[in-house]
């Protein structure tokens, strides 16, 4: 379970990187999740490659991929983008389930790979055959990737993502080529979505399509608009909350959506900066009533 | 050499001539003042030099470059500075780093220098911001570096504003309205501020309504009225035009 939520929290990583610090809402992350999913799986399971080369090859498509359907997508800005995002998700979903010969359709593909174990100079090995090493493993990538991507959002690169976010015509008038910031964000971001997709489908040994279906793109957007975006805890933060409920409250798979929906509406409305964001907000404010009741307290003296 | 050319510019949005067959210079270490009726085309002119729009026609020559249907990005690493009618700062960010992004296009960096941390991406994020610190000071800012940008007053807004284009290193700097919406007491600041950077060797373009100041500082003045030029010349020519007088100025200019 917790390996699911560092596996999302991921995914949640990559979206927050083009959505809340560069400010393009993509939601064709199912796509880059499952375009890394069956790169991984295809890899290992069809091809033979092992676990370390199939991994390096995933970088590869998933960046590719990420690249390509960037440079016709971010040509639109807004809502436009958003449309596109959906577009490029809902046909790689199709894609997955309907190329059977390649993804093996609806059957999924299995025979995919834990990780390689690693030999203790010691002696004896470190498999991943169990949950807990799994756990570790994919924890690991989690603490690297968010510490990637909070260099990157605390570099001078990354304050130009940052800027784009907040006005993007500025931004270009201050010479920097954003369509191509935007591209990169978006390719780095793919490489991230990748990566969890990699660790997804080596953590289930096998993969179906409902890894690429359109709505996990949603799921992810709803943990990090929780969470806080544009933050660096939120998107690890949100995705522990959102999975963490259902399972808590033992709700059935079909209200799931419905709460979801209901969450995500409270949290736009109350309290728009996540839970992380609040935590950063909530002292300032609370500060503020004090020095209003304080002054009121002038007046009646 | 006129350091920028247009000639025959003109700007159609559907029915609407925004900019009409429109020719002008700039020579290098001029001032030059656009005025003109709310509607004129100031500000689309700046968009087209800018190349936020695409002309419909004509040619926007600078430094001997055809800059004609360059991309923003690109008309400013030319050299065009540009600042925007609606003061535009990043409100969330310090001051700082406001012109950090705008120096920024004069640093190598990259993904791996920037998550690894290099010395050499390192030595460069420190440069830029030695560079940015000496713009701010430049523009009297340098007290407010670490304040959040949305705090500041709408005048310190503006320096601020001015020194991110300024930032960019610009032979040109277009300014539009560049003293709108602030205090008349706290105007005088401003045009000091735009009279230093003229010294420093910087042409300037202004877009502006307070005849006073455009009248006093520049070295002339282009009247623009429905997209087309109604007059130049200097200051004193302008003010005793007729059309400019009954387009614009009104009887109380004329003397």
């Amino acid at each position: 379970m917790l390996t699911l939520v560092c596996i999302w929290s991921i995914l949640c990583i990559s979206l927050n990187l083009i959505f809340g610090y560069t400010g393009q809402l993509s939601l064709a992350h199912s796509a880059l999740l499952g375009v890394g999913a069956y790169s991984f799986g295809l890899a290992t399971a069809k091809l033979g490659f092992p676990f370390w080369p199939a991994f390096i090859f995933t970088i590869v498509i998933s960046g590719l991929f990420g690249f390509l359907i960037g440079i016709p997508a971010l040509r639109l800005k807004g809502d436009y983008f958003v449309l596109v995002s959906l577009g490029f998700a809902v046909i790689i979903g199709l894609i997955v389930l309907s190329w059977v010969e390649l993804t093996g359709g609806a059957n999924g593909l299995s025979g995919i790979p834990r990780p390689t174990p690693i030999a203790f100079p010691w002696g004896g090995k470190l498999r991943f055959d169990s949950p807990l090493p799994m756990y570790y493993f994919v924890l690991l990538f989690l603490v690297l990737i968010a510490g990637i991507s909070y260099r990157l959002v605390n570099s001078l690169l990354g304050k130009t993502f940052i800027a784009i976010s907040y006005d993007e015509n500025l931004t270009e008038s201050l010479g920097v080529n954003t369509m191509s910031r935007r591209l990169l964000s978006f390719t780095v971001s793919a490489v991230f979505a990748g990566v969890a997709g990699a660790l997804y489908a080596s953590y289930n040994l096998v993969i179906s399509p409902d890894i690429a279906h359109f709505i996990r793109g949603i799921d992810v957007l709803v943990y990090l608009i929780v969470g806080g975006t544009a933050t660096t805890a939120g998107p690890i933060v949100g995705t522990l909350v959102m999975v963490a409920i259902p399972e808590v409250l033992q709700i059935v798979p079909a209200l799931k959506t419905l709460i979801n929906g209901l969450i995500l509406v409270l949290f736009i409305i109350f309290l728009p900066t996540g839970i992380v964001g609040g935590f950063n907000t909530i002292p300032s404010k609370f500060l503020g009533l004090l020095r209003r009741l304080g002054i009121e307290g002038h007046g009646i003296a | 050499m006129a350091l920028l050319e247009v000639s025959n510019l003109n700007k159609i949005f559907g029915g609407l001539t925004a900019v009409n067959a429109l020719d002008f210079h700039i020579e290098p270490g001029e001032l030059l003042s656009m005025i003109g009726p709310n509607g004129a085309g100031k500000t689309t002119l700046f968009n087209l030099l800018t190349g936020f729009y695409k002309p419909t026609s004509g040619t926007i020559t600078f430094n001997d470059i055809d800059i004609t249907g360059c991309k923003p990005y690109q008309v400013t690493r030319h050299g065009i500075g540009r600042t925007f009618q609606l003061t535009s700062i990043f409100k969330e960010s310090t001051v700082l780093e406001n012109v950090m992004i705008g120096k920024s296009l004069h640093a190598a960096v990259g993904v791996l220098g920037s998550v690894l941390r290099t010395p050499a991406t390192r030595r460069e994020e420190k440069r830029i911001r030695e560079k940015a610190r000496e713009i701010l000071s430049f523009v009297s800012l340098g007290d407010k570096e670490n304040r959040i940008a949305g705090g500041l007053t709408e005048e310190a807004q503006k320096r601020l504003s001015i020194s991110m284009a300024l930032a960019t290193e610009p032979k040109l700097l277009l300014l539009d309205e560049p003293t709108g919406g602030v205090n008349l007491e706290e105007i005088s600041g401003l045009i000091e501020l735009v009279g230093k950077i003229r010294k420093s060797g910087t042409s300037i373009c202004l877009i502006e309504h307070k005849m006073r100041m455009v009248m006093s500082i520049s070295d002339r003045i282009v009247v623009l009225n429905y997209g087309k030029k109604i007059a130049e010349g200097t200051p004193k020519e302008v003010a005793n035009n007729a059309e400019v007088i009954r387009a614009y100025l009104g009887a109380r200019y004329a003397a």
